[in-house]
């Protein structure tokens, strides 16, 4: 199986001195749905932002869909970054000027791209066939979400990155979000990378890998809520015994 | 909350670089104009005083109220969060009015020096034009300070308590109330009309003495168009927006989109380029028309003191308009830092955010000195008829050229520079900021 991301040797120390990847190295099969999960400030979300060209790593390589993100400069890597990778935020990032549909399109219309002809389908698949005209104001967080998911998978991207998608969403909400990735991946062979703290949400991926201390702390096939919940809590032992 | 408002201004000053600079530049104005009072009690010296003081005192007042108002809206976050942990609505507003009321106060201390020397610098000027015996004294005393301290400091206060009501009144934004502020605008454009009509009828043939209500019509009518921005920049994009559109690109159609959703925003960017052009282009010609009439004619002997006077008081008011034109962008742009932010993570490069805004700043500008050119009618037309007899004036278009370009210059870099300042860093850090 060829590889949608892969992360070679990453580390990243932040400005403060603070280290958030200390040496991490993965890959992500295409057509796959992987949770990234760790105690706070074990370096996820820090892996994901860098792992999407959104933040530069200290050193260490990323590679998306075979090309190599980390040897672009800024403006070459938003281009790249925004025709080969979507990314869903916790707070959505919706801009607030822009309708529905304009915000889905926003990625297609910054890449001087024409509108598809399926965006009335994926619109309609995300349940928001009737808010294509509406603003971002008016929509509940769940919807706003699913907005964002529309926008991030638009460009039809070699991975979409998720940094807690369901993170300020009720119950329901969270369900219908982490369903719509998980119908990208297995009926539209996207490849989904999600970082969460939720093992509810992390059992809807088919593997979870862990990360603690800025370092990879293993993995985890065909995961549950309750094998990720011990597995954490566990984790948890290990860096206090390990820091003891 | 005062304690917090204290501990607000010693944390983050930056925030209210703006509503220093604005109370500092007006204190210093309206103290040198009323220290003339406090030097004696003669015709000239009250005049100008009440003339050029009374002028600062409407634009001061305006430009108080309006960075005062923009600088408590960029916080809206912060207020979200005191209130989320408990704070009520008095005591929010406690805290802005406090904060207000501070550095209203420190900006007042600070502008002494400056409103000493400026008030000097009047009285030489009138003493070299002979309106004051050279032997007067400059003084500064108890009327200066009153009126610097008490007219900033209770301006701010009440603009401050306007904006708090609006931004700390009920949990969630409330919208902005059009009506009041639309009548509020026809009331200043029928106060320009009715000098501009003075000046038609009244003062026709009272020479030079038509200038003091010519130059009031176009100070009003810029006020009154400047409190309809939004409206105007509705307008201006409605015609103009199509060519940016299809000129632009997609930061053209994302410049006009957010001209629509965020015009109340971008027309606090319009105001000052209208008040400066309006006023800017109302005197400068009204003094060429001026300058034509008297040509030949027997004047009365402060005519030509009146006319130093009026380049100077202009003058003075020309830069406090300009300065709170980029102060204003500055703040008004700095707090776009988020938005930025999230159209990168969208997508888009620097230089798209950058040409997003360039276009937004074509449509400001051009409503601006629209509207601006359109005040200035006001002074220019009636003061052509009563001063010269023709409605049009026979003047040469190249200071108007220069007037228009100083505007689009100063708007241009305000805006752009602070853009680039915005974009600076991951935005990954910017949006969470």
């Amino acid at each position: 199986m060829n590889d949608a991301v892969r992360v070679e040797s990453l580390y990243k120390t932040y400005d403060n001195g603070v280290t958030a990847l200390d040496g991490v190295s993965a890959s992500f099969a295409t057509g796959t749905f992987v949770a990234v999960m760790g105690p706070s400030g074990s370096g996820k979300s820090t892996l994901l932002q860098c792992a999407a060209g959104l933040d530069k790593p200290t050193a260490g390589r990323v590679f998306i869909g075979g090309t190599e993100l980390t040897a672009t400069k800024d403006t070459a890597r938003t281009k790249f970054r925004r025709s080969r990778v979507g990314f869903v935020f916790q707070d959505y990032n919706l801009l607030p000027s822009l309708t529905v549909e304009q915000n889905v399109l926003l990625p297609l219309r910054l890449a001087g791209k024409r509108k598809p002809s399926s965006l009335p389908f994926v619109l309609g698949r995300l349940g928001l066939g009737d808010r294509a005209h509406e603003l971002p104001e008016r929509l509940s967080g769940g919807q706003r979400q699913r907005v964002a998911v529309a926008r991030a998978l638009v460009t039809e991207p070699a991975v979409v990155f998720a940094d807690e998608p369901t993170g300020a969403l009720d119950m329901r909400s969270a369900r219908e979000v982490l369903g719509l990735l998980r119908a990208a991946v297995h009926e539209f062979g996207r490849t989904v990378v999600m970082v969460t703290h939720d093992p509810v949400a992390a059992a809807h991926a088919d593997s979870v890998m862990f990360l603690a201390d800025g370092r990879l702390a293993g993995t985890m096939q065909r995961p549950s809520a309750d094998a990720v919940a011990e597995r954490l809590a566990h984790l948890g032992d290990n860096t206090v015994r390990a820091a003891a | 909350m005062i304690a917090i408002a204290l501990r607000n201004l010693k944390h983050r000053p930056g925030g209210f670089v703006a509503t220093f600079v604005s109370a500092f530049l007006g204190a210093a104005l309206l103290m040198a104009f009323a220290s003339l009072l406090d030097t004696g009690d003669s015709e000239s010296l009250t005049s100008t005083a009440t003339i050029g003081g009374g002028w600062c005192l409407v634009i001061v007042a305006f430009a108080v109220t309006s960075t005062l108002s923009l600088s408590v809206r960029q916080r809206a976050d912060q207020v979200g969060l005191l209130r989320s942990a408990g704070a009520t609505g008095p005591q929010l507003r406690r805290m802005i009015v406090g904060e207000a009321a501070a550095v209203a106060l420190i900006a007042s201390a600070a502008a002494v020096p400056a409103g000493f020397a400026l008030g000097r610098v009047l009285v030489g000027l009138l003493q070299n034009t002979g309106q004051v015996p050279s032997s007067t004294e400059a003084a500064f005393g108890p009327i200066a300070l009153g009126t610097g301290f008490g007219v900033t400091v209770a301006g701010a206060v009440l603009a401050a308590f306007a904006t708090a009501r609006r931004t700390a009144g009920n949990a969630g934004a409330k919208p902005e109330r059009p009506r009041l502020r639309r009548i509020a605008a026809v009331v200043f454009l029928l106060a320009g009309a009715n000098c501009s009509v003075l000046t038609a009828t009244v003062m026709d043939g009272k020479g030079v003495d038509a200038m003091q209500t010519a130059g009031q019509a176009g100070i009003w009518a810029a006020i009154g168009l400047a409190l309809l921005s939004p409206e105007l920049l509705r307008l201006v994009t409605a015609v103009i927006g199509p060519p940016v559109r299809s000129f632009g690109g997609v930061a053209g159609e994302l410049a006009v989109t957010g001209v629509h959703s965020r015009a109340r925003q971008l027309a606090g960017a319009v105001m000052p380029v209208l008040i400066f052009t309006g006023i800017a282009t109302g005197t400068v010609y009204m003094q060429g028309i001026e300058d034509r009439a008297a040509e030949g004619q027997i004047q009365p002997a402060y005519a030509q003191d009146i006319q130093t006077l009026n380049y100077v008081v202009v003058g003075m008011i020309a830069l406090f308009v300009a300065v709170m034109l980029v102060n204003t962008l500055i703040a008004a742009t700095t707090c776009r830092r988020r938005e930025f932010a999230q159209h990168r993570l969208a997508g888009a490069t620097r230089g798209q955010v950058l040409a997003m805004v360039s276009l937004e700043v074509v449509l400001v500008t051009v409503t601006g000195v629209l509207g601006g050119s359109l005040a200035a009618l006001f002074t220019i037309v009636p003061f052509g008829s009563a001063r010269a007899d023709r409605l049009w004036p026979d003047a040469e278009p190249w200071q108007y050229g220069v007037i228009v370009a100083l505007a689009v210059l100063l708007t241009a870099a305000a805006t752009v520079q602070t853009t680039r300042r915005a974009l600076r860093g991951p935005a990954t850090a910017a949006v969470r900021a």
